[in-house]
């Protein structure tokens, strides 16, 4: 993977090229004259023919352009230079006698970036030049900066898409193959035996869990999560997850109850990807509340809005306020523990709000002034 | 199809073979014989005679579309059951289009794909060959 991009120093100005197109000598040898003491590299043209000529090998980094010019005039020099180079081209600054304002707007339409106005002031002609060097070099940087950061996004994702699906298949068979030694499939084990096996099945299926979620990164990163909303019932699926979860959250002494109206709460959603954020808002809910607790999940409709909501209300530490805005990141991991030794990437919130972002819902989470906190995810209204 | 006697297994990946061996073991008591390529399972597959082929969809050289497309053509009426660790939608849609009867998902929990396969092998109908397309 590229090396994190560090934002270079600003290069100094000099051995910067200058364009200077005038058809009158004896200004070009003016501003050669004051530009040359600055260490600018020069180059320059009679017309403007002759100009988007010189360009094409001298490749400036600025143009001093006169306006009145025999053949092309520097209007149009400066709309054919914009047109061949786009946003790469180097900026252009008019030369104009009359300081007249209709000029003025004109090279400004034409996409120049500034003016000089005749006679010269060598401190004002520095002045401005070298402030448009300097935004030409930082939009440079920046460039640079933006492609590097991006490339290195891509080599990321690619690289976790890659770890990701390369891990899951030894993981799953060492899963399996330890399903089959705990189940006596192959002769009975003793009590230590079977001890390991269970701690080989554990260690195996929350490696499983890890590098599932780290692929769901990858591929949300990368453009693919697809969502195929259709109308389905959030109060069936969210019944069954609870009923699934119990039975793990039972060896915690936790339960979770399940509040909703009679009849289905019928919303536009993804199973698939729903039950993703319904199983980590219930298993978060399990994971830092104390054993022994209460966790509440409710499904609903607003009949204001015809929005379907669920809220997981837990019996946790809460939110300290100042982690707040990392909750739903990328890997951050809050000072919170989870209270029976579960595991924690930090991806499992972040996940939850791609998903429902691609729902067009929206998710958030409150403390309650009881203690714990209340997660809620509002999904949009059946068209 | 009805429970096959003799089972062609073919994934580059030794574990995944040993994995779904004992699967295949528990469900009933098949004579497997395994391959860890794709030209390895042509071969066998012309020696053994295999009621089903179990084939993995990634493998290296010749993957499992490939010999998928090649086991079709020496037995246009062999039945080939695809393996696949995610559910790529797009290479089993494929698969299927090449004559695949069905998939399967090995990275799941040995539970599901023991029925996966108890369904595969209960369903009926499909220990005829496939209707030849006109």
């Amino acid at each position: 993977m590229a090396s994190p991009p560090t934002t270079p120093p600003t290069p100094p100005l000099a051995g910067r090229k200058i364009l200077i197109a005038d058809d009158d000598r004896l200004n070009v040898r003016i501003l050669g004259g004051i530009l040359r003491g600055e260490g600018f590299v020069l180059a320059d043209a009679g017309s403007g023919e002759q100009a988007i000529e010189v360009y094409t090998t001298f490749l400036p980094d600025l143009v001093l352009l006169d306006v009145t010019m025999p053949g092309i005039d520097g209007f149009e020099t400066c709309r054919r230079l914009r047109a061949s180079y786009g946003n790469q081209c180097a900026p252009v600054v008019f030369i104009t006698a009359r300081n007249e304002s209709d000029d003025v707007v004109e090279g400004l339409v034409a996409g120049a970036v500034d003016y000089l106005p005749k006679p010269f002031k060598p401190k004002e002609v520095l002045a401005r030049i070298r402030t448009h060097l300097h935004n030409r070099i930082l939009s440079e940087q920046q460039k640079l900066l933006v492609d590097q950061l991006s490339k290195a996004n891509q080599a990321k994702n690619k690289f976790l898409g890659m770890a990701a699906h390369d891990l899951r298949n030894p993981l799953a068979s060492i899963r399996g193959i330890a399903e089959f030694l705990r189940e006596g499939a192959l002769g009975p084990l003793n009590a230590d035996q079977l001890d390991l096996v269970e701690t080989i099945h554990g260690a195996s299926t929350s490696m499983l869990d890890m590098v599932n979620e780290l692929l769901d990164v990858a591929t949300i990163e990368s453009g693919e999560l697809k969502i195929n909303r259709s109308p389905h019932d959030l109060a069936e699926l969210v019944s069954r997850a609870v009923g699934l979860i119990n039975r793990e959250a039972g060896k915690k002494g936790t339960h979770i109850v399940f509040e909703h109206p009679p009849g289905p709460v019928i919303a536009p959603i993804d199973p698939a990807k729903m039950k993703q954020v319904i199983d980590n808002l219930l298993t978060n809910g399990v994971k830092y509340s104390p054993p022994g607790s209460t966790i509440t999940a409710t499904v609903g409709t607003d009949p204001a809005t015809g929005r379907a909501t669920l809220a997981v209300r837990d019996q946790g530490p809460g939110i300290p306020d100042n982690e707040r805005d990392k909750l739903f990141k990328d890997f951050s991991r809050l000072s919170s523990q989870p209270t029976g030794g579960e595991k924690s990437t930090g991806l499992g919130l972040a996940i939850c709000r791609k998903i429902v972002d691609a729902h067009q819902g929206t998710i958030g989470a409150q403390n309650l002034p009881q203690g714990g906190c209340e997660f809620r995810v509002t999904l949009p209204a059946l068209q | 199809m009805s429970f096959p006697g003799k089972i062609l297994l073919v994934d580059d990946e030794a574990h995944i073979r040993k994995f779904v061996s004992l699967i295949l073991r528990q469900i009933s008591q098949p004579v497997i014989v395994e391959a860890g390529n794709g030209e390895d399972a042509l071969k066998t597959y012309q020696a053994e005679k295999p009621e089903l082929v179990l084939l993995d969809v990634n493998m290296p050289r010749m993957d499992g579309m490939e010999t998928l497309r090649r086991l079709k053509e020496i037995d246009p009426d062999c039945v080939v059951v695809m393996l696949t660790s995610l559910a790529n939608r797009e290479s089993v849609e494929r698969a299927l289009e090449l004559g695949a009867a069905n998939y399967i998902r090995k990275d799941t929990p040995k539970d599901e794909i023991a029925k996966a396969l108890t369904d595969i092998f209960a369903e009926p109908g499909t220990d005829e060959a496939p209707p030849s397309t006109p």
